[in-house]
């Protein structure tokens, strides 16, 4: 029988560690990270999917989590902000945001970083374009696209450096 | 923002789904939600339950049938249909539109059934899947339906699916020898909601049309077949001229709408404009896969 209700007993990794909260059916995946579990590097912009600040990884879909209730996720695999990092250290995209300028206010950041980290993943070695259409769905309010798409090139050639060492 | 109270069901099998929809009149499918939870979220409809189909395998293969038909289910996304090898290499048009809808995110979650469901007439698979000759698979608790392409999308948000009822899987049959298909929009900005938007599935033997199918959108309620323009293509040669004098047929018998984007004027003539890309891409098309 299908068990529907106001209310849902979800579970959730999110950057490797589990979660178990019971939410309210309506609540959105972005509040369930920000509100209930504090996690508040995930950013909301906008509230209706333009902006792309409140963009994460779930089971592997680059997704904007203002657009997913938190039920949907209920099992799922989350990456966020928080675990971009590894042990204190940038990843090969942050760092390259730092030494490139790819932020101004930094408040598209987090969004921008995790859609550049799903594109790298996906495409080693992407184009200009290729960046270009892969931030299609970030806004960054500062308009500091040039450096930001500078950002996500330097972090590929970055990761091609590293593999010919 | 807040949605307003709803329950929420995720039922694991198309049997139980149908049985949550039938269970309350405002119990409404959630599939990839790039649509519905922001319709929710500014309170345009109110539901008292969501039944999440978005994770039943049973709407999530992509088959290839015999003589190269494909049957697509209903939650497939976007960014699925674009790197599947099997629409790529049946339906490579296909691939590519899905390739170029909105954004990533969106990709990664709107699905083929949305899309088609919420028959919002700026949304990009509507005119291409009519033009296709799609057949639509509906099921309800009663069994399943087929119904062509070209009878589901009724209007503005409203499709051939009743209540009760859900869209279960898209099949789309092979393009005829000698066939090609082509896609055309005119945009707010790349990837972005549309202001006219043409596809056509062209057939062309010894360098004349035999025959062709055009459908325009953005333009009316619903896709639609221009049965001028496809009248004055057929036996025309398969030339840029004889297709701009073809895309003359479209006039007067088009009312658009008007918007912030575009007035209703605008929106015909760039309707002329796509259609005639949209044809002569399909001509390319259908000589390439020809050779």
């Amino acid at each position: 029988m299908v068990d529907a209700g106001r209310v849902q007993a979800i579970e959730v990794t999110i950057n490797g560690e589990k979660y178990e909260r019971t939410v309210e059916s309506r609540q959105l995946l972005v509040h369930f990270l920000r509100d209930t579990l504090g996690m508040k590097g995930t950013h909301i912009g906008c509230d209706t999917g333009s902006c792309g600040a409140c963009t994460v990884i779930v089971d592997g879909r680059l997704t904007k989590s203002c657009m997913m209730l938190a039920p949907q996720a209920d099992g799922a695999q989350i990456e966020t902000i928080e675990g971009v990092s590894a042990d204190g250290e940038l990843s090969p995209v942050q760092a390259a945001f730092r030494q490139e300028h790819g932020l101004q206010c930094g408040y598209c950041t987090p969004g921008m970083v995790m859609a550049a980290t799903y594109l790298l993943r996906r495409n080693p070695h992407p184009s200009e374009q290729e960046i270009r259409r892969a931030i299609r769905g970030n806004i960054c309010r500062c308009t500091g696209y040039v450096n930001i798409v500078k950002s996500i090139a330097a972090a590929a050639g970055g990761a091609e450096a590293r593999e010919a060492e | 923002m807040l949605l307003e109270t709803v329950a929420y069901a995720r039922p694991d099998s198309v049997a139980e789904a149908l049985e949550a929809l039938a269970s309350s009149d405002g119990a409404a499918p959630l599939a990839g939600g790039q649509s519905l939870v922001n319709v929710l979220k500014h309170r345009v409809a109110s539901l008292e339950l969501l039944v999440d189909i978005s994770r039943l395998e049973e709407l999530r293969q992509i088959e290839p049938l015999e003589g190269g038909a494909l049957e697509i289910g209903a939650c497939v996304t976007y960014d699925e249909l674009e790197h599947s090898e099997t629409v790529r290499s049946a339906q490579p048009l296909l691939a590519e539109v899905a390739g170029h809808i909105e954004d990533q995110q969106i990709r990664c979650r709107g699905t083929i059934g949305g899309n088609c469901c919420l028959s919002d007439p700026t949304n990009n698979l509507p005119p291409l899947l009519v033009a296709l000759e799609a057949t639509m698979v509906i099921e309800s608790r009663h069994g399943r339906r087929e119904v062509p392409a070209r009878e589901f999308f009724h209007g503005y948000f409203a499709t051939e699916v009743g209540e009760g009822e859900l869209l279960r899987s898209v099949r789309i049959p092979p393009l005829g020898a000698g066939a090609g298909a082509g896609y055309s929009t005119v945009a707010v900005g790349a990837d972005s909601k549309a202001i006219a938007r043409a596809a056509a599935v062209v057939g062309v033997k010894d360098g004349r049309i035999e025959a062709a199918r055009v459908v325009l959108a953005c333009v009316a309620p619903a896709p639609l077949r221009h049965a001028g323009m496809e009248e004055a293509l057929r036996g025309a040669p398969a030339t840029e001229e004889a297709v701009r004098q073809a895309t003359e047929r479209i006039g007067e018998d088009l009312e658009p709408m008007g918007d912030v984007h575009g007035s209703g004027e605008y929106r015909r003539e760039m309707a002329r404009v796509v259609a005639r890309r949209a044809v002569l891409q399909a001509i390319g098309n259908g000589g390439s896969q020809r050779g």
